[in-house]
């Protein structure tokens, strides 16, 4: 085939003395350091790239900017690479995607051979019938469809995110960009200049080598530098969201930024007119043209056709010529000759220049092998000129998506035959080639306006003000790289032609899908799936707008354009993701608990531990002599001032103003749809003074609660101190419990100086802390609270002090079989968001009758009234059930029907205490009221009888709490 | 990423807060409200398009419970306040 090296040229990136090894579809190649694989492969004459998504049409180097589909392969274990952008290594394996057994045969290309049993949304029409068949239909078109190929063996990548700010950040390094990030710093600005290339000096980097400019940028660089600018190459700017908060991809890091100001110069990139063949291979844009010839050293073939409908396609030409390409013939879609140094360069070649002509078709099987040109009013006479490439320039369209992200509104001008921003918002300013066509000097002296007003921080008068001073571009400026108003070229042969390169719709497909309907564009785009590829509409976008204005004989205006959301390019999800990172808070005696060989968990923001290694056994040892639980996660409020108990009467559904000093009392917050939020025990240390507890894991939400009402009227005289983090807290229980903490405490812990329900300050083991004597494990017990610097020293000497008892330290396992036993309720578990206290069998905490108004009251009384539909109780089974489980649904068995849900089981566990399976339950009230009633819980294959038990299972009657 | 400016800690990222509700003041007492104005405090929401009086609360900072006029189809916020017994503006019925 074609494509071979030219002479090396300033301005090239490759390094002719470092030649690279690597594979392609089996076989090896060779390039320069610097090459990207498609450079090299196209130097090295190979034209298939890739194979189409749905036809498996052969596919070579589009657009060569990174943003078309038809180049991206699988290297290593790496899918969808877009091998135009990335830089070859020493013994790469690159592969390519989507086609078997390889690229010049491959199977699945007789698709395109039944295509027109495969019209637009096809998939939607067809397989739907006979229903059984489609998980059959869905395995072969899931093998079908897809691109590469996920290695889920891959390694973790190390991914990281990164904070920046900046005053103004610019994005786009070209001439505008460039100009723009250099006013803005010598402006006193910080700025942060982001390009998406390896190189500054956006399409002075591969269009017509120029010294003058090359200096320029060069100058540029050096003045960035001495103004403290930031300049990150190689990062691609993919979103941005509320008050100029953008984020941009460099590999793999993620960045996060803070802009005050944000200049747009992101320029424009050429897109293909719609043609027959317009996707064969070597049929490419003529940037990708001028990038091969200058960047590379390489030509895309022997003998090529030029199409154009502005000046950049003669300037492509002359560039082609002068690297000693034969030029066929040169079309141009405008009538008006052609007068500067491109066109006297093209004429003194001798080039076959037609105006008025445009490509008609493109015909060739593994490239392109001829052309037809026909003129654009589709009348004779056509040509066929044979060649081996063809390049066309006919289309720009603007980078706008991140100005439109921003809130920039979009108009198309039909004289331009492009969309132009208008509406900007605060803080957004454009400049260069996203405004309009204009030269290069035009675009460094509105990059330099664009920067200053960002730097100063003007907010321009008016963005319509804005567009005359800083986008002065009008036709008569420059023809230069601007749009052809073609919507499609006339149609030549039966070949496809191409609309949306990623998806294989057609301009037939567009009309077939308006006329059956979609008739909008966005309905367009989700039915066709125009746009929906890897190049995000890039290359189909305004083809498809236009074509669908045509089709139903609205302006282009009115047609709309659908809307551009993050990411503007693709990126990985693992930039997304980022580190792994999953912050837990620890105990002061986390380290005991790791070194004691505890099975840790995961508890809300906590870890902590599950057993350490035999629940059962700490269970016995709770029941029969003494253990001990870190509790340090529990929720821990000191509530001062005057107001409190108040405050607490209105947060809880309890009574307080009567509790007396040293006393403690179980209390449920609930909100005004009586749907309990979280239960804790609240003592009361002095008169305003008192020290609450939450749960564990609702610990800041129930804090956040608190401090709503406390800020929002009810807090007069309240203060409230959070001490989760700084106290810890550990429950030491069991029938020895006073004969291991009563020789390290002077307090006196007999039953009647400190009975059940109390609260006392005291030393323990000389350090100062608070003992609560409450009974959730359904044992005589003490939880001290203690500053957590003191924990570990406090947790050990407990454990010593236990020794002689058989202390045993357990874990959060072991407590919930503990308080099962006891049929104590946990928020979250046994309770969801529609859960009542009345109906969680708790209705003695509900105080209806105190005076002050609380959240929850009129729900509470209106479902005391009215009586719980569902009620929470306990259950038995007298004998070990282990296919019973926690969310397991209680069914009856109506005559004839299905069996009917009428619960489900919210707790569960085997009794080592009562040695049966017990739990609790959501019943029906009035089942739930028969204690001894026996119901069935579905389990798979099977029914299992369980009987309501009401009231604790263990201990009735609370005398071991009281002993 | 949103900006708000925290009454005590000045402009911060939203990330920092936690959005509470729309400002819906709780009639008090509860049993004075007819069940009409009840249940509008308690399920009825504005959820209006335009401008919105709404709770924020600066969790990773000083705690504060505050309220922020923004505007929903912009997110443009016209100012914030902590709250103060008399201040409380007159909200339209839905």
């Amino acid at each position: 085939m074609t494509g071979r090296r030219i002479e090396a040229r300033d301005g090239q990136v490759v390094e002719r003395g470092q030649p690279i090894k690597f594979r392609f579809d089996g076989r090896t190649y060779e390039g320069y350091s610097g090459d990207t694989v498609a450079s090299a492969l196209t130097a090295a004459g190979v034209s298939i790239l890739s194979r189409s998504f749905k036809y498996h049409r052969p596919r070579g180097l589009l657009c060569g900017a990174g943003h078309c589909p038809n180049c991206l392969v699988q290297i290593g274990d790496e899918p969808s690479v877009r091998s135009c952008k990335r830089v070859i290594e020493e013994g790469m394996d690159v592969r390519p995607q989507n086609a078997w057994p390889s690229l010049d045969n491959d199977v699945m290309a007789l698709t395109e051979s039944i295509s027109r049993f495969l019209p637009v949304g096809f998939y939607y029409k067809i397989f739907h019938r006979p229903r059984t068949l489609w998980p059959a239909f869905e395995h072969i078109l899931r093998n079908a469809a897809g691109l590469g190929v996920i290695d889920q063996n891959t390694p973790e990548g190390d991914y990281d995110k990164q904070y920046l700010h900046a005053d103004v950040v610019v994005v786009g390094g070209g001439p505008a960009g460039l100009s723009a990030a250099v006013s803005a710093a010598e402006a006193g600005a910080r700025v942060l200049l982001i390009d998406e290339n390896p190189q500054l000096g956006g399409h002075l980097r591969f269009a017509r080598p120029d010294s003058r400019l090359s200096e320029k940028v060069a100058d540029c660089r050096q003045r960035l530098e001495q103004a403290g600018a930031q300049v990150l190459t190689n990062t691609a700017v993919v979103g941005w969201y509320q008050d100029h908060w953008l984020s941009a991809v460099c590999e793999q890091r993620l960045f996060k930024i803070r802009a005050g100001a944000v200049v747009v110069a992101t320029g424009a990139f050429e897109s293909p007119p719609v043609f027959a063949g317009n996707d064969r291979p070597r049929v490419l844009l003529g940037t990708a043209v001028q990038r091969l010839l200058h960047m590379y050293g390489v030509t895309p073939g022997e003998r090529g056709v030029v199409v154009t409908a502005n000046d950049a396609g003669w300037a492509v030409a002359a560039d082609l010529i002068a690297a000693g390409v034969e030029i066929a013939a040169l079309v141009d879609e405008r009538e008006a000759p052609m007068i500067n140094a491109d066109a006297h360069a093209v004429q003194a070649a001798g080039v076959n220049v037609l105006h008025g002509y445009t490509i008609g078709a493109a015909r060739g099987k593994r490239g392109v092998e001829e052309v037809t040109l026909v003129p654009t009013d589709g009348s004779a006479p056509q040509h066929v000129v044979r060649c081996d490439f063809v390049s066309l320039s006919t289309t720009w369209v603007p980078s706008t998506e991140l100005a439109t992200m921003a809130g920039a509104r979009s108009r198309y001008d039909d004289t331009l035959a492009e969309m132009q921003l208008e509406d900007l918002p605060d803080g957004l300013y454009l400049a260069g080639r996203v405004t309009g066509p204009c030269t290069a000097e035009q675009e460094w002296t509105q990059g330099a306006a664009a920067g200053a007003a960002a730097a100063s921080g003007d907010r321009s008068p008016s963005t319509d003000q804005a567009r005359t001073d800083l986008a002065p571009n009008t036709l008569a400026t420059t023809d230069l790289r601007r749009s052809s108003p073609l919507v499609s070229a006339p149609v030549v042969g039966s070949d496809k032609r191409i609309v949306c390169f990623c998806e294989d719709v057609t301009d037939t497909d567009i009309e077939t899908a308006i006329s059956e309907g979609f008739d909008r564009i966005e309905l367009l785009k989700r039915y066709s799936t125009v746009g929906m590829g890897p190049c995000q509409g890039r290359m189909c976008g305004l083809n498809s707008i236009r074509l669908c204005a045509r089709a139903t004989g609205h302006s282009v205006q009115e047609t709309g354009r659908t809307t551009g959301r993050p990411p503007v390019t693709p990126i990985s999800l693992g930039a997304l993701a980022g580190q792994k990172m999953d912050p837990v808070q620890l105990s002061a005696v986390h380290q005991w608990h790791v070194d004691a060989g505890a099975r840790l968990m995961v508890a809300g923001p906590w870890m902590r531990p599950e057993h350490y290694g035999d629940p059962a056994e700490e269970v016995r040892a709770v029941r029969e002599a003494v253990g001990l639980i870190d509790v340090s996660p529990l929720g821990k409020l000191k509530l001062t001032g005057p107001g409190v108990a108040t405050m607490l009467e209105r947060l809880y559904v309890n009574q307080w103003q009567d509790l007396g000093r040293g006393r403690v009392r179980y209390g449920i917050m609930c909100n005004d749809e009586g749907v309990i939020l979280d239960d804790g025990v609240c003592a009361r240390l002095s008169d305003q003074e008192w020290y609450v507890s939450t749960t564990s894991t609702g610990a800041s939400g129930a804090l956040e609660w608190m401090e709503w009402w406390r800020q929002s009227g009810w807090g007069e005289g309240v203060h409230i101190t959070d001490l989760t983090e700084t106290h810890a807290a550990f429950n030491l229980t069991g029938p020895l419990a006073r004969r291991v903490l009563q020789p390290i405490t002077s307090r006196d812990l007999s039953h009647r100086k400190f009975p059940y329900m109390r609260a006392r300050r005291t030393q323990v083991a000389g350090v100062e802390c608070l003992l609560l004597r409450i009974g959730f494990t359904g044992e005589l017990g003490y939880e001290i609270h203690c500053p957590a610097g003191y924990g570990r020293y406090l947790w050990e000497t407990l454990v010593e002090a236990g020794a002689a008892h058989n202390l045993r330290p357990f874990g959060v396992e072991a407590q919930r079989i503990l308080r099962l036993e006891k049929a104590h309720f946990i928020v979250g578990q046994d309770t969801d968001a529609l859960t009542d206290p009345l109906s969680a069998d708790a209705p003695w905490a509900v105080r209806l009758d105190k005076e002050e108004d609380f959240l929850g009251r009129r729900a509470l009384s209106r479902i005391s009234a009215e009586g719980p539909k569902q009620r929470l109780v306990g259950f038995r089974t007298g004998r070990r059930a282990d296919r019973l489980i926690e969310g397991l649904q209680i069914v009856q068995q109506n005559d004839r029907e299905a069996p009917e849900i009428i619960g489900w089981i919210s707790s569960c566990r085997f009794s080592p205490t009562l040695q049966e399976t017990l739990g609790l339950c959501w019943l029906p009230a009035e089942l739930a009221a028969q204690a001894g009633a026996t119901f069935q819980i579905h389990v798979e294959g099977g029914l299992e009888e369980a009987t309501v038990h009401h009231g604790p299972f263990y201990d009735p009657e609370g005398e071991r709490l009281r002993g | 990423m949103l900006r708000l400016e925290c009454p005590n800690c000045g402009v911060r990222n939203a990330a920092e807060f936690r959005y509470g509700s729309e400002y819906t003041p709780r009639p008090s007492p509860s049993t004075d409200a007819s069940d009409v104005e009840w249940t509008r405090f308690l399920y009825l929401r504005h959820n209006s398009m335009g401008v919105q009086t709404e709770w924020w609360y600066h969790r990773s900072g000083c705690g504060l419970w505050f309220l922020v006029e923004r505007d929903r189809r912009t997110n443009a916020i016209a100012r914030t306040w902590r709250w103060q017994p008399l201040d409380q503006p007159e909200i339209d019925a839905p």
